[in-house]
């Protein structure tokens, strides 16, 4: 069977901490998310914020691609030579979509990183980064709402979550997650997914010019913005201080995202496009 | 260590027709040489293996070895697998007695058809969707007997008919006749009359087969007790006999147009008249521009067709795509009329740019860039393939997405 592809928002892929291994050789791994997604292949659809080389022949690539709640990991490995070298020719920052597999690294017992092994890549259009926002949050919901019958049981199998309708890999991923995640924080995600879907609104075409007040607003982020990009709040008092009201400094820097010149690396961060 | 062989004992016994002193004296003979519980199970058994003992269909259980028993076939088709790298003939389908029905798979020609019953012996069994599953190999024997056996009349489970899967049996379902037709085959030298035709829910649509003649005509809303689902041209069928009960049920069933989660469609190894959505998120290489023979209209390589030998090959379009939607994915084949529409250009404007770039290449290369990673709906019938459930699109068209709309929906669930 061919493994589908989950739409799976970045902070809950990265929350994740466990791997389910079949005894046979050959058996597909699987990611289970603390909201309990059975990932063994990902696609997702964000902005491509970094694309670095890596390993001594530089033909193997990293690449990082920013959804409205963190950031993915993606690698192109010496085998695919032809996703390395679209990444490479990609602008930065552009909408990209990734069809990769789960890339699991864990240098120590208990310590994971997550990431995707891209399979096929392709520059997007806002369109469909949109309509990935609203696949993913689908899933995410259902997956939600899994979660809760789930903690409603008391000893929740993946054949009662099946017999209540969900598909066998939630089931089966939900059912996991519940055993091996203490505390799942239902509310958190439920926040991120209002974030996510707010940007699908925030997207206006309205491209004003505010002159100065654009350049003065890149100076401070650029000033503030560090390694890791720099904070929203931290921006927008710097700007009061610097004469610019929080509302038209709000709308400075959406303009200044929509003309591209700086991206959000990060949920509440800036950085400068360069 | 003595329950260990008090256990063995009994599972032998469950096997073979013997005495318990004897076995457990043989037993205990192989354990004091050092051979292995499990080993020296095996070696009592295949001592006493001559006596089989004979076993309802009930009483099988899951990964068992050495099965003999007495059963119906209640449907058989041929399907071809591979098997490391061989293409080999197997066959699937059901058996039942008065205790049980089960699905089995034959992994070579025993000459079997629907009707017969036969005697098994050294079968063994495996599991299939949590019930065991017989398996008939090389090293099986099968007799065919004289005699007619019983069937299990069992209380039907209820299905909606997307959930209707290849090997079950023991279904009731409800439908409405879309079109039905009658016609006869042949088995065994004897012509029998079948009824064949579409059935409908609100859920999904099925292809039926009736072996007796119950009367039916088009428009008809019924419920069907004790069919069978086995798979035919890459898609589940049902099958209902004289051991199934049909009514006629006076109300109607309207049928609507709704896509179906690509997960159901992948359980259900295709379906016909299928709605559904997804996301392109694979274009196969053999899509673009081919060429087919003008005889045969099967595709050519090279402008050497496996048939009909050197022929002028006539340029045709198509497109071979993975549409996945998070839940399963599926392989979708548009033919040329259906990838004009979506690539909104046509097939000679495709030859023209091959040819000034002298590379039909340079097709593939288009279609994955208009196409990839874009919604679409299709609609289509699942054909015959072994890697992946496959659907021939009769309509396709991008996806449009109101936005707006969608987001709403999602915060009112997730406030609801």
């Amino acid at each position: 069977m061919r493994e589908p592809a989950w739409r799976i928002f970045a902070a809950e892929y990265n929350d994740a901490n466990h791997v389910l291994e079949a005894k046979e050789e050959k058996a597909p791994k699987y990611v289970i998310t603390p909201l309990g997604a059975k990932v063994n292949r990902l696609f997702i659809v964000g902005v491509l914020t970094d694309v670095e080389e890596i390993g001594a022949e530089g033909i193997r690539r990293r690449a990082r691609i920013s959804d409205p709640t963190g950031m993915h990991v993606v690698y192109a490995e010496a085998f695919k030579p032809e996703v390395a070298s679209i990444l490479a020719d990609m602008e930065i920052p552009s909408y990209i979509a990734v069809v990769g597999k789960v890339r699991i690294y864990e240098p120590e017992e208990g310590v994971l990183y997550l990431s995707a092994r891209a399979e096929l890549v392709k520059e997007v259009d806002a369109k469909i980064r949109n309509y990935w926002i609203l696949e993913a949050s689908r899933s995410m919901l259902m997956r939600i709402n899994a979660i809760r019958d789930a903690m409603n049981m008391k000893n929740p199998t993946s054949r009662q979550l099946k017999e209540l309708g969900y598909p066998p890999l939630v089931a089966e991923g939900v059912a996991e997650a519940i055993k091996v995640y203490k505390d799942i924080d239902v509310e958190h995600y439920e926040f991120l997914m209002r974030e996510a879907l707010s940007f699908i609104t925030a997207k206006k075409e309205v491209k004003k010019d505010f002159g100065e007040a654009e350049e003065k607003m890149l100076k401070i982020i650029e000033e503030l913005q560090g390694e890791n990009g720099a904070i929203w709040e931290e921006v927008i008092n710097q700007a009061e201080k610097e004469g610019i009201s929080k509302d038209i400094a709000e709308e400075i820097i959406s303009a200044l995202m929509d003309k591209g010149k700086i991206y959000e690396p990060q949920l509440g961060k800036l950085k400068i496009v360069t | 260590m003595e329950i260990d062989i008090e256990k063995a004992v009994d599972e032998i016994l469950e096997r073979v027709e013997a005495d318990r002193e004897e076995v457990e004296k043989d037993l205990r003979r192989f354990l004091d040489y050092g051979v292995p519980l499990e080993q020296a199970k095996e070696a009592v058994i295949n001592k006493y293996g001559g006596i089989l003992k004979e076993k309802k269909l009930k009483d099988i259980k899951v990964n068992e070895r050495g099965i003999c028993t007495v059963a119906k076939v209640i449907t058989i088709d041929e399907r071809e697998v591979e098997v490391r790298n061989t293409k080999r003939k197997i066959f699937r389908g059901l058996l039942g007695d008065e205790t049980a029905v089960l699905p089995f798979t034959a992994w070579k020609d025993f000459g079997l058809q629907r009707g017969d019953v036969i005697r098994i012996k050294n079968a063994s069994s495996s599991e299939w969707e949590g019930q065991p599953r017989l398996s008939l190999s090389e090293w099986t024997e099968v007799e065919k007997l004289d005699y007619d056996i019983d069937l299990i009349k069992r209380t039907p489970k209820k299905y909606n008919i997307i959930d209707l899967k290849p090997g079950l049996s023991g279904v009731e379902v409800r439908g409405k006749i879309l079109s039905i037709e009658e016609r006869e085959v042949s088995i065994g030298g004897e012509t029998k009359k079948v009824f064949s035709g579409i059935l409908a829910d609100e859920t999904a649509k099925i292809r039926f087969t009736a072996w007796k003649d119950f009367g039916l005509k088009e428009g008809d809303v019924i419920k069907i007790k004790g069919g069978y689902i086995r798979r035919w041209r890459g898609a589940p069928q049902l099958i209902f006999d004289e051991n199934s009960e049909v009514e006629k049920l006076d109300e109607e069933i309207v049928i609507e147009e709704k896509p179906i989660p690509l997960y159901k469609v992948v359980e259900a190894g295709g379906g016909i008249d299928l709605c559904i959505e997804g996301v392109v998120l694979d274009i196969r290489k053999d899509s673009g521009i081919i060429f087919r023979c003008p005889k045969c209209n099967r595709r050519i390589k090279n402008g050497v067709c496996e048939e009909d030998g050197n022929v002028d090959g006539v340029a045709d379009l198509r497109i071979r795509l993975l549409l996945d939607d998070g839940t399963g994915a599926v392989d979708v084949i548009l033919n040329r009329e259906l990838s004009e529409k979506l690539l909104k250009k046509s097939l000679e404007d495709y030859l023209s740019i091959a040819k000034e770039a002298m590379d039909y290449g340079i097709v593939y290369d288009e279609i994955f860039d208009r196409l990839m990673a874009k919604a679409l709906r299709i609609k289509g019938d699942s054909i015959q393939s072994d890697l992946i459930v496959t659907i021939f699109a009769r309509d396709a068209e991008l996806l449009q997405i109101d936005e707006q709309k969608e987001m709403e929906e999602i915060l009112m669930q997730l406030e609801g």
